[in-house]
């Protein structure tokens, strides 16, 4: 029997935010990547099974406010600090995607003892030692999608997310998520030089999980990310691009529970 | 009485155009393995005899600007070019069309470069500036999102650095400088005029009208430009003043040879500009936020709206829209007559040269504008 999950607009420090949130236990706040947030999907209503899954639009994302001094990913940081007490769930565990992803690092090197557990998949903020983290602002949407997935074939909600010609609203929304993730991460290009430093002292245990064939973030960025926090380990799925939660669901799934759901 | 410049982008067309076609764009990521220093030395000399040239067959000025990444302008400062003409010509206004703001980092040094170009010149620059194409945002690598923003307040710096006396302080909210204190002022007082040019952005317009800076509309249709132009009059009106034809400058690709046969063939280099450099993706020109705050889809507003791009008009076709005017000196003089008559415009920017358009041919129909055309355009 799924869970009821449901839509609301709340009140953040005088932002109003757009959540998505259902599910029983305890919490887990999942960030959305540059791209925003795609809705309800069947890798949230599977984490819902065991978690009180949090699904919220950063600011300046989907219908969120857009505050005006907001312009770096650790902007975001601060405000998920006013979201976590607003909503009473400190201490809760992240799952980060992408430039969530990022996010999620800058969270975790920012205050530590309110992050349980921490996955970051392909995740943004490092970076990369070999090749680079492709530049989605200088390619179309089409390109992007393109190089997100290895073999949409194998993504069950493709059809669903990107099938149909998008509405107006739809763009309007992409266009404006896409001026917000720019501000975000222009210069230097989606990554903070700081992070290896920051992510060397963090406790909270970690888990990177990367698509082998990731053509957005490369891979070396998911050993990066392994090198510098200590004990975190690195999941690597084969015949996956840069969003396993999507492309390979079970995969992924297999991959997090078990490390989620760990005392 | 109106007033004619020259302008050329320094274009490099020392290669097969249709290369071009091979990647997204003629700009940006168009390979610079194209570009041989050899063949631009000689490009060069020739443009800027050009511009020597044009003061002495009678022009009133000579209009510079300044791109990235792209072969449709080898001109990437115009500080640079405006040093050269303050030397190499005597007389004739050195219009910067201009100085790219939001993408300059220091708007104190552009302040000063300026000032010096403008008296070693004697006086003769007149400062253009501009928000530059989505392109120059990427080449320069800068936020897209806060372009206007940097535009004014880079603007206002620059004015502050030219009049307020130094030193003084800035802290704004791209730019903060402890000690402003250029030595070097310019020689117009309070500073040299400024004009911006546009395509029909109407935060623009308004800006400019808002400031008394003329106004410079580029190959924008004739029924457009008339409702640019009135915008800016309404606009002046709001501030309190009277716009007057100084306010406002045209632009067109324009070419004279002895016959209007000739002149038709010569012209067709303008299809060069017209072409592979105005073709791209969206990315491109538009990054992320350079339109503006979570503005609404529909770039452009309702003043583009139905405008046709010029690369997918024919020849005869640019010609019809006087975006294209070729001739001999009579037919010229008559195009540009009904234009000067329709539009009114105090400032003609005549950009002659573009493409492969040989530099004889170039140097010949520079000499028919200003012995045949400019003085009875003149008398209008």
């Amino acid at each position: 029997m799924a869970n009821a999950w449901r839509e609301e607009q709340i009140t953040i420090a005088g932002l109003k935010v757009q959540l998505l949130h259902g599910g029983q236990g305890a919490p887990l706040l999942v960030l959305h990547g540059a791209g925003g947030n795609h809705g309800w999907l069947q890798f949230h209503e599977a984490l819902a099974q065991q978690f009180h899954v949090y699904a919220p639009s950063h600011p300046g994302f989907g219908t969120s406010d857009r505050p005006d001094w907001m312009e770096r990913v650790h902007d975001l940081a601060y405000f998920y600090r006013w979201f976590m007490d607003e909503l009473q769930l400190a201490p809760l565990s992240i799952i980060g995607f992408s430039m969530g992803a990022w996010l999620a690092a800058e969270m975790v090197a920012m205050y530590p003892a309110l992050i349980r557990r921490m996955v970051l998949v392909g995740a943004a903020g490092m970076k990369p030692a070999v090749g680079e983290i492709t530049d989605i602002f200088l390619l179309t949407p089409e390109e992007v999608l393109q190089k997100q997935f290895y073999d949409p074939t194998q993504a069950p909600e493709y059809a669903r997310l990107y099938g149909s010609e998008p509405t107006f609203e739809q763009r309007q929304i992409a266009s404006w998520n896409r001026e917000m993730a720019a501000l975000l991460t222009w210069k230097p290009y989606m990554y903070n030089p700081k992070l290896p430093a920051l992510m060397a002292q963090v406790k909270t245990p970690t888990l990177m999980v990367w698509g082998r064939q990731d053509a957005i973030v490369p891979l070396n960025c998911g050993a990066l990310y392994q090198q510098a926090i200590p004990g975190s380990r690195l999941v690597v799925i084969d015949n996956c691009g840069h969003s396993p939660q999507v492309e390979k669901p079970q995969a992924f799934l297999d991959a997090v529970l078990p490390f989620l759901s760990a005392p | 009485m109106v007033n004619i410049y020259f302008f050329t982008e320094m274009p490099y067309a020392e290669f097969n155009e249709r290369e071009a076609e091979k990647y997204p764009s003629m700009r940006l990521t168009f390979p610079n393995t194209y570009f041989d220093p050899h063949k631009a030395h000689v490009l060069f000399r020739n443009y800027y005899d050009q511009y020597q040239w044009a003061e002495e067959v009678g022009f009133d000025g000579l209009m510079i600007n300044e791109h990235h990444n792209t072969p449709s302008c080898m001109d990437v400062a115009v500080n640079l070019s405006a040093a050269v003409l303050a030397r190499t010509t005597q007389r004739a206004k050195i219009l910067l069309l201009g100085n790219m703001l939001p993408t300059n980092d220091n708007p104190v040094r552009l302040a000063e470069e300026v000032a010096m170009a403008d008296v070693i010149s004697g006086g003769r620059v007149i400062a253009g500036v501009v928000r530059g194409i989505g392109i120059e945002t990427w080449a320069n690598n800068t936020q897209p999102n806060y372009n206007r923003e940097r535009f004014e307040e880079c603007h206002d710096l620059m004015l502050a650095a030219w009049t307020r006396p130094g030193p003084f302080r800035w802290e704004g909210k791209h730019y903060h400088f402890r000690v402003i204190n250029p030595w070097v002022l310019p020689l117009q007082k309070p500073h040299p005029p400024i004009w911006v040019p546009g395509t029909g952005s109407p935060e623009t317009i308004e800006w400019a009208a808002q400031h008394r800076y003329t106004y410079a509309a580029f190959l924008v249709p004739l029924d457009a430009t008339e409702r640019l132009y009135a915008t800016y009059r309404e606009c002046a009106s709001a501030a309190g003043y009277e716009a007057t034809a100084q306010h406002f400058a045209y632009m067109v690709c324009c070419a004279c040879a002895d016959t209007d046969e000739k002149a038709q063939e010569l012209g067709k280099h303008y299809l060069w500009r017209m072409g592979h450099p105005l073709r791209g993706p969206a990315e491109y020109w538009a990054p992320p936020g350079y339109l503006g705050e979570r503005k609404p889809l529909q770039p452009g507003g309702p003043i583009r709206a139905g405008r046709r791009p010029m690369y997918t008009m024919t020849y005869e076709e640019l010609q019809e829209a006087y975006h294209v005017v070729v001739g001999s000196p009579q037919t010229v003089l008559e195009k540009l007559s009904y234009m000067q008559e329709r539009l009114g415009f105090g400032s003609l920017l005549l950009e002659a040269q573009a493409g492969a358009m040989p530099h004889a041919d170039t140097m010949r129909s520079l000499e028919l504008l200003g012995r045949d055309v400019i003085p009875q355009l003149k008398k209008l």
